[in-house]
């Protein structure tokens, strides 16, 4: 319980928040209380209320019924300006970043100080490196949003928030989109914060880190408030238990699957200084793993087999060389690529699920070029049954589907194409914990139909409970290739990040 | 009406089926509602001959229209359309009364004129990946200047060949020229295009994400050439229509007087298409252009000055993107 300055000081309670939206009761009796210095998680499945809840302590979403009180006194928060005036600070998924100015600019947009008229920006620079040397941070004031990486855009959010004199900083899903060693130095960021006394209210899936950094960690299901805990007193499986209402053993499927003869073959695959000599074997009815931080060649791996980006070296299939030059000549050889971002790279969002789920394998339900729609609607259908796709029409747009579902359409997609070779790129990224015990079933039931998938994934227990081999990556090569009965959280990260191997 | 319009388009998602997510009932909405306007503002708007010549006014402009459409489907945008639709006019009418080709020969070379610069738009947009805006603000000056290098003159006395389809039949006591036919042909062949087969489905998973597209085993290079050209192809056989309206080929017809490149853009806006690509019905933009048609129609018919017209024109296609936007923003 590191950095307790006053344990029972309460900032900030929320006390039977309601609200709905038309059709949809989206929140109902929830409470919340975080206290000054305090790590308070907010845990739940996709749509069990957490965005909600803090768009309207943000001042993005006004509440229908119950009660916000602020050191005690009942406030109002009408819009984002209440919030900023009470020293709430919000940083989404999504940056909110300037991405052409600089650290300092972003740092003060909005209220640059001004002296005699003009922009005071020895001021500005001096107070941005002030607060970056609070977070531990060498980056220049003076760099470009957009020549700094997500880890370290995301602490321009943090200090962004610091200038505004936070009390109270939200953090939606910090994590998502870091890798091990930028989380490390995530997590010292916040313990500091919350040794200055700020409460911070951190949202993530990944149980790990709410047991690594909280103190507190309230759980919503379906809109409602389900409990608070103190996470000393709660185990991973209990948390688990109050969030889908089963247990975590069952999130992982049991792997039995065969392994057949060798689908894909890669000998001495390179690209420029991204893969250097990469050779392994993937076998039918085989999850082999790749492991590593976040740069050290996985995705480009995945892109060069896929012929999304060319590459150098001999790969086979069942035996037959092969050289894609484009995504279309790969899908052709039975390989898909599922990105691991779905919305950028993998989504036709503004489409319909059934548009999305055809559109690589219209080649087999056309005749001259023209859509059979009644086998196009068949197929969908099928697909909507076979993996549960909970959509009410094949006509729905995608981009109104939960991340579970929206993941699911892209699995539909390329299994509607007879893929033998699975690339998944992080596929359960983003996803919650009901969904992903689901992606992990559909991936199991593949590989005893005879597909090899080669699944890339930074988050370890997940490499651990679905693989059968774990290849780890640094620099660009396969420094090491664990068996299933090797490998252990430990092993992977030695060799990830470089304290051994090849 | 803006309360209408959204209510209506709220449900439109489910009710279209394959290509969802298109506002074609606000923009029909828009239109009945001009209808009801402009039928008790003057007794003579509603005819069948009045309708036959809104038809006929809007045949160039509507046939532009759907080549802008599939261009903005892809998220592009093509300011030179009018002027291509110029240089194919007085090829196809040089040609025969200058150079004397076969008057029909002619009305071929004419098209693939169009065709041709279509394809160098498109070339310029994969190959060399400029943005659409830049590279037809650029073909825009290109044609235009080859218009006139070509002729300052207007050429006249054209034969029958090539005005035929300004010709008229008559249909229920109505006269309806051959154009206006030709013109709702396109629509139909274009919607079913569209709708109906891979190379339409390929457009319009471009238009809304070319990384997704591309990784999903889509030739996006391939899809936006194949649009560019048919877009150009499209601006032709709009010129061959304005030549049968006109009876002349004229070398200012690009621009100036007529502001048919704006009205055809005016039109896919009015129709719904959005202008990040990806949504959007052809049908949409037919409603686009008789919208345009009929306000520009039923004002003359109530004496308002051109001037007038034209300003209306501009609040209107204002109106129609502030209630899409906001619609998408109270999501």
């Amino acid at each position: 319980m590191s950095g307790f300055t006053s344990p029972d000081n309460v900032l900030l309670e929320m006390r039977g928040i309601g609200k709905t939206f038309p059709g949809v009761r989206a929140l109902e009796g929830v409470h919340l209380a975080v206290k000054e210095g305090q790590v308070h998680a907010l845990l739940g499945e996709n749509g069990a209320g957490k965005s909600t809840l803090i768009k309207i302590l943000s001042g993005a979403y006004a509440k229908d019924e119950g009660q916000i009180l602020f050191e005690g006194q009942p406030v109002e928060i009408r819009g984002p300006h209440d919030a900023q005036a009470l020293g709430i600070s919000t940083i989404y998924q999504e940056f909110n970043l300037a991405r052409d100015l600089t650290v300092a600019e972003n740092v003060f947009l909005g209220h640059l100080p001004t002296r005699r008229a003009r922009v005071d920006w020895s001021t500005v620079k001096a107070r941005t490196r002030e607060i970056l040397d609070t977070l531990g941070v060498t980056f220049s004031v003076d760099a470009p949003i957009s020549s700094l990486s997500v880890a370290e855009q995301q602490l321009v959010e943090i200090a962004k928030a610091l200038n505004r004199k936070t009390r109270i900083l939200v953090m939606d899903e910090p994590s998502a989109l870091l890798g091990e060693k930028d989380l490390e130095n995530l997590f010292r960021v916040v313990r500091s914060l919350q040794a200055q006394g700020i409460g911070i209210i951190y949202i993530s899936h990944r149980l790990r880190e709410i047991f690594a950094l909280a103190d507190e960690v309230t759980v919503l299901k379906d809109g409602r408030y389900i409990s608070t805990q103190r996470v000393a007193d709660v185990t991973m499986d209990d948390l688990v238990k109050l969030m889908i209402g089963r247990d975590l053993k069952d999130v992982y499927p049991k792997r039995t699957a065969e392994h057949g003869e060798v689908l894909l073959e890669v000998s001495g695959l390179s690209q420029s200084k991204l893969l250097r000599d990469i050779s392994f074997q993937l076998h039918a009815g085989e999850i082999v793993g790749f492991a590593g931080i976040v740069g050290s060649g996985r995705t480009e791996l995945a892109r060069a087999i896929f012929g999304a980006d060319p590459s150098s070296g001999e790969m086979r299939i069942a035996g037959k060389p092969f050289k894609p030059h484009s995504p279309a000549a790969a899908i052709r050889n039975g390989v898909a690529l599922v990105t691991e971002d779905r919305k950028a790279q993998g989504l036709f969002l503004q489409l319909s699920v059934r548009i999305n789920t055809t559109i690589s394998g219209l080649r087999r339900l056309t005749r001259l070029g023209v859509i059979n729609f009644g086998r196009e609607l068949t197929l969908v259908k099928r697909m909507i049954q076979e993996l549960r796709i909970k959509t009410p029409t094949p006509s729905f747009l995608v981009v109104n589907m939960s991340g579970g579902n929206q993941q699911k359409v892209v699995l539909a997609r390329w299994l509607s194409v007879g893929t033998r070779i699975f690339l998944m790129d992080e596929p359960t990224r983003g996803i919650d914990v009901g969904s992903k015990s689901e992606i992990y079933q559909i991936m199991d039931q593949l590989t005893r139909q005879g597909v090899g998938i080669i699944m890339i994934s930074s988050e370890l227990p997940e490499v651990l409970g679905m693989s059968d081999r774990i290849m780890v990556m640094r620099q660009g090569r396969i420094v090491k290739e664990l068996s299933r009965a090797e490998a252990s959280e430990e092993a992977v990260m030695h060799f990830a990040v470089g304290s051994g191997g090849a | 009406m803006n309360a209408f319009i959204s209510r209506v388009t709220a449900r439109r998602s489910g009710a279209l089926g394959v290509i969802g997510g298109s506002a074609i009932m606000g923009p029909l909405a828009a239109l009945v509602l001009a209808i009801v306007v402009f039928a008790t503002q003057s007794d003579k708007f509603l005819s069948g001959s009045n309708f036959s010549l809104i038809l006929q006014q809007v045949m160039v402009v509507g046939t532009l229209a759907i080549g802008q459409t599939l261009i903005i489907l892809t998220a592009g945008i093509d300011l030179s359309c009018s002027w291509i639709m110029a240089l194919s006019t007085v090829m196809m009418t040089g040609l025969t009364m200058r150079t004397g080709v076969d008057p029909v020969v002619a009305i071929f070379l004419g098209l693939l004129v169009g065709m041709a610069f279509g394809l160098l738009n498109g070339w310029l947009v994969t190959a060399i990946r400029l943005p659409p805006f830049i590279v037809t603000l650029g073909t825009f000056s290109i044609a235009t200047a080859l218009v006139h290098i070509y002729t300052s003159e207007t050429i006249n006395r054209l034969p029958e060949a090539q005005t035929f389809l300004g010709n008229t039949f008559t249909l229920a006591g109505t006269d309806i020229t051959y154009g206006s036919v030709v013109m709702l042909i396109l629509y139909g062949i274009v919607w079913y295009v569209l709708r109906s087969t891979s190379a339409g489905r390929a457009v319009y998973a471009v238009g809304d994400n070319p990384e997704a597209a591309r990784l999903a085993g889509i030739n996006t290079n391939r899809v936006l050439m194949g649009v560019y050209a048919t877009a150009g192809l499209f601006y032709a056989i709009a010129g061959l229509l304005l030549v049968a309206r006109t009876g002349v080929g004229d070398p200012n017809s690009g621009g100036a007087g007529t502001q048919d490149n704006l009205a055809a853009i005016t039109a896919v806006v009015l129709g719904g298409t959005s202008l990040f690509g990806g949504r959007g019905l052809i049908f949409g933009t037919l409603i686009g252009a008789l919208i345009v048609g009929v306000f520009r129609n039923g004002l003359q018919l109530m004496g308002v000055e051109s001037n007038y017209q034209v300003l209306i024109t501009g609040v209107l296609v204002i109106l129609a993107v502030a209630v899409d936007a906001l619609s998408h923003r109270s999501k």
